[in-house]
């Protein structure tokens, strides 16, 4: 339509000193201001912060800050200056506001969403001799001002209250619209700009090409600001009588790579190695949502079914998600996160916060709930949401046409999350739909009855669940290493009263473990790195050998012959029941 | 001394509080539970006020109501540089009294607005929301043409009056109503500059302005 970018989003009489503007384009806010040195900032209008409009901030010539938390932002590049609740920090060079281009011309402030070349000259204006109409807002799109605009009539600036003028357009351009007026030997060139604010929305900001002086000036502004509301009625009635168009969604920009990639701050703990950006979400399931995470750059690293990611929220909490993805789907991983009524925050952060676009800091893949792949038999027995590991283990061994079954419970059919995936599986899925909890049962001993060596089943659904089909595979005669379980979370209540000490028979150190703190917490304060992920002894990832002593577990990851074997023990939650534990560490 | 029977959150009672802070005039305050305590339509404040509104003054047993009265009241009597309400300018008092009127209809559209989505009023607020839009509109053209001339005021004179503080604190509150002032410029302007009138305060909702650049 166009053949630039540039629209003006203001006037220069619109930005005295220490005074922000609120500005829009095709749907995007800016926070306009400008500088004591005269420098014009025309700036994205949400605070880094809490995502408050800077247009209500306050300018002291030099600094934005905005009116929440006081965040505050420097002239002309935008970059954070100092905020107020850490007082002492210096903020990170990294907190900067998007900024866009500002140009001044014509009496009018210019801007554009995208980088541009030079604002292109408007031929019949001149900068030293000009006068700048009243912008005139309308409640209509942009074309509808502009159609309306080629019929405009007015008077030449020294024949305001001759016989009615000639007029005839000049040049039409985009958004733009030259037009003549002629009444004797008088005459004025207009030229009217049409802001699209939004999809209906927009502003006429018309400048003309003499100005002039005193009263003749006030007359000849209130002839066009009279002749433009009289424009903008007929406009705004047309376009109220079309369908609305639904406002413009601007996308906010992600953070930049570059800052993206950073790498993580702390040398032990939960790390987030790699940031992703979600390419894809979508709802796969009612209530269930799908994510798609690729790499800024380079590959991910490796992953084995039944593998999980801890994904860094960007509400500060960290969430364990299996990986689905078929073997050799390595330009991405797919989550799949259900929303949960009694979220905590994660499942409603990742459905309401995070967006296609959105960067996101995940740990590398982990796997504690590996596939065997030697089964004469496998079967996945999946509820709800647990059937994320186990699709992938199911792909898995289906692509190498080995024997299993993927039996999915759940309540309906719009329950099942990852349909095309689901799809590969041909005849080795099963749903069970809607059963009550003693059908389940009854389907999971029906299921479950005829053990034989050398079969393995993998159980992952809500812990009821887990417990029943536990319980029927040992009561059918299967023994607990051929049934693998990955528990959502560890709903036990944890008892830290004990107080015992710890031996770490390779560092040669022994420490105490008081009551109150984890193995896991004591060997990070000493400085002893341990990769950890869930910390609530669900997911198994910080397993410690047991040389001496008498664990008191207290994880849903280990099973009954495990714990018996008193052999392995999870540092994040578990315990001692003697006064010393000797650790293979 | 002046008594303000008061709501903190009341656009109308914000504007008495405003005028006495510019005039330097001591008051004390009796909070009225406006919300949800339905207290201006008690027995007691009947009395004062049979139109059961806020706000009310009662300055040594006169007891006035109607925020655009007490404001006339409160200059008239106390503004000793008499700027505020020029008792002796008839042209510019007829304009004072044009613009509270409109203070009126802004009350009556945009505080409205705001009643129905802060407060839960049951009312139309999309016509309450239009009305607001209609005065803005006017309100802008007309400061704008004013900025033209020099004027920085509603009123044509060289200082701030009452109206200007009759009009502003349900402009300044309109987007607690779902009416944005994007398309009002001149009124965002004059807003900061009703803001740095010396012995200005701040409401909820209302944020101050940083400090005027130096000449």
């Amino acid at each position: 339509m166009s053949s630039h970018p540039w629209h003006p989003i203001a006037a220069s009489h619109d930005l005295p000193f220490r005074h922000v503007f609120h500005g829009q384009l095709f749907g995007r806010e800016f926070a306009v201001w400008r500088a004591d040195d005269g420098y014009v900032n025309v700036w994205e209008n949400r605070c880094l912060h809490r995502g408050v409009r800077l247009s209500i901030g306050v300018s002291d010539g030099r600094e934005l800050k905005c009116q929440y938390h006081g965040w505050r932002y420097s002239n002309r590049t935008a970059g954070c200056t100092y905020i107020p609740a850490h007082p002492a920090d210096a903020p990170a060079r990294t907190i900067t506001n998007r900024t866009f281009p500002a140009e001044e011309r014509y009496g009018l402030v210019w801007s554009s969403l995208e980088e541009a070349a030079a604002l292109p000259r408007v031929a019949g204006l001149d900068d030293a001799n000009l006068l700048v109409l009243r912008g005139m807002p309308l409640n209509a799109p942009a074309a509808l001002a502009l159609a309306h605009l080629a019929d405009y009539r007015f008077q030449p600036n020294n024949a305001i209250d001759s016989k009615e003028a000639l007029v005839s357009i000049e040049a039409a351009e985009g958004f733009s619209i030259a037009l003549r007026a002629r009444s004797g030997s008088q005459e004025t060139l207009a030229v009217f700009f049409v802001q699209p604010v939004d999809s209906s929305r927009s502003v006429i900001r018309g400048v003309l090409d003499r100005n002039a002086e005193g009263m003749v000036r006030n007359t000849i502004l209130r002839h066009h600001n009279e002749r433009l509301s009289a424009l903008r009625d007929r406009v705004e009635r047309e376009a109220a009588a079309l369908p609305a168009a639904p406002p413009i969604e601007p996308v906010y920009e992600s953070v930049a790579p570059e800052l993206a990639e950073m790498p993580s701050l702390s040398a032990s703990g939960r790390r987030a190695a790699i940031t992703v950006q979600v390419a894809r979400k979508w709802m796969t399931a009612n209530d269930i949502a799908g994510f798609e995470l690729r790499p800024i750059r380079g590959l991910l690293p490796t992953f084995q079914p039944g593998a999980h990611i801890d994904v860094h929220l960007p509400n500060g909490q960290i969430r364990q998600y299996s990986i689905t993805n078929a073997p050799g789907e390595t330009d991405s991983y797919t989550i799949g996160v259900k929303r949960e009524r009694d979220s905590k925050g994660g499942s409603s952060c990742l459905h309401e916060t995070v967006r296609e676009g959105d960067l996101l800091a995940i740990s590398e893949p982990r796997n504690n709930f590996p596939l065997r792949r030697d089964a004469v038999k496998t079967l996945f027995i999946a509820g709800g949401i647990g059937i994320t590991p186990l699709i992938a283990m199911a792909q898995a061994l289906s692509h190498m046409s080995l024997l299993s079954e993927l039996h999915y419970f759940a309540q309906d059919e719009t329950q099942l999350a990852f349909p095309e995936r689901l799809a590969t599986l041909g005849r080795a899925l099963t749903s069970h739909l809607g059963l009550n909890p003693q059908a389940t049962a009854a389907k999971l001993a029906e299921l479950l009855v005829d053990y034989r060596p050398d079969m393995h089943a993998y159980l992952c659904g809500p812990a009821p669940m887990l417990e029943v089909a536990r319980r029927i595979a040992a009561e059918k005669g299967w023994p607990d290493a051929s049934v693998h379980f990955e528990y959502f979370k560890n709903t036990k209540a944890i008892d830290d009263s004990s107080s015992f000490e710890i031996a770490l028979a390779r560092s040669a150190v022994t420490l105490r473990v008081p009551a109150g703190s984890t193995i896991l917490e004591v060997m990070r304060g000493n400085g002893i790195d341990m990769p950890s992920s869930c910390e609530q002894g669900a997911c198994g990832t910080c397993v410690a050998t047991v040389l001496e002593g008498e664990p008191d577990h207290q994880d849903v990851y280990l099973n009954d012959a495990e714990k018996r074997s008193g052999t392995k023990i999870m540092t994040c939650v578990s315990r001692a029941c003697s006064a010393r534990l000797v650790l293979d560490l | 001394m002046i008594t303000l029977y008061d709501f903190e959150l009341s656009g109308n009672c914000y504007k008495l509080r405003l005028l006495m802070s510019i005039l330097g005039v001591e008051y004390k305050i009796v909070p009225v539970d406006f919300y949800p305590g339905r207290e201006h339509k008690s027995a007691t404040l009947l009395k004062l006020n049979p139109l059961g509104q806020l706000p009310i003054i009662d300055d040594d047993g006169l007891i006035l109501r109607d925020a655009q009265a007490i404001l006339v009241y409160l200059a008239a009597r106390y503004d000793a540089s008499g700027n505020w309400y020029p008792r002796d300018n008839p042209a510019l008092l007829g304009e004072i009294g044009q613009w509270l009127a409109f203070a009126d209809g802004i009350t009556a559209t945009a505080s409205a607005a705001r009643l129905h989505d802060g407060l839960f009023y049951d009312l139309d607020v999309e016509a309450a929301r239009a009305g607001a839009h209609r005065l803005f509109r006017i309100l802008d053209e007309h400061l704008w043409f004013g900025q033209q001339v020099g004027r920085d005021w509603i009123c044509a004179a060289d200082h701030p009056t009452i109206s200007d503080i009759a009009c502003f604190p349900y402009v300044l509150l309109s987007e607690e109503g779902g009416i944005s002032r994007q398309d009002y410029p001149a009124i965002r302007r004059w807003g900061d500059r009703v803001k740095r009138v010396p012995g200005f305060i701040v409401m909820s909702g209302i944020f101050p302005a940083g400090p005027a650049r130096a000449i």
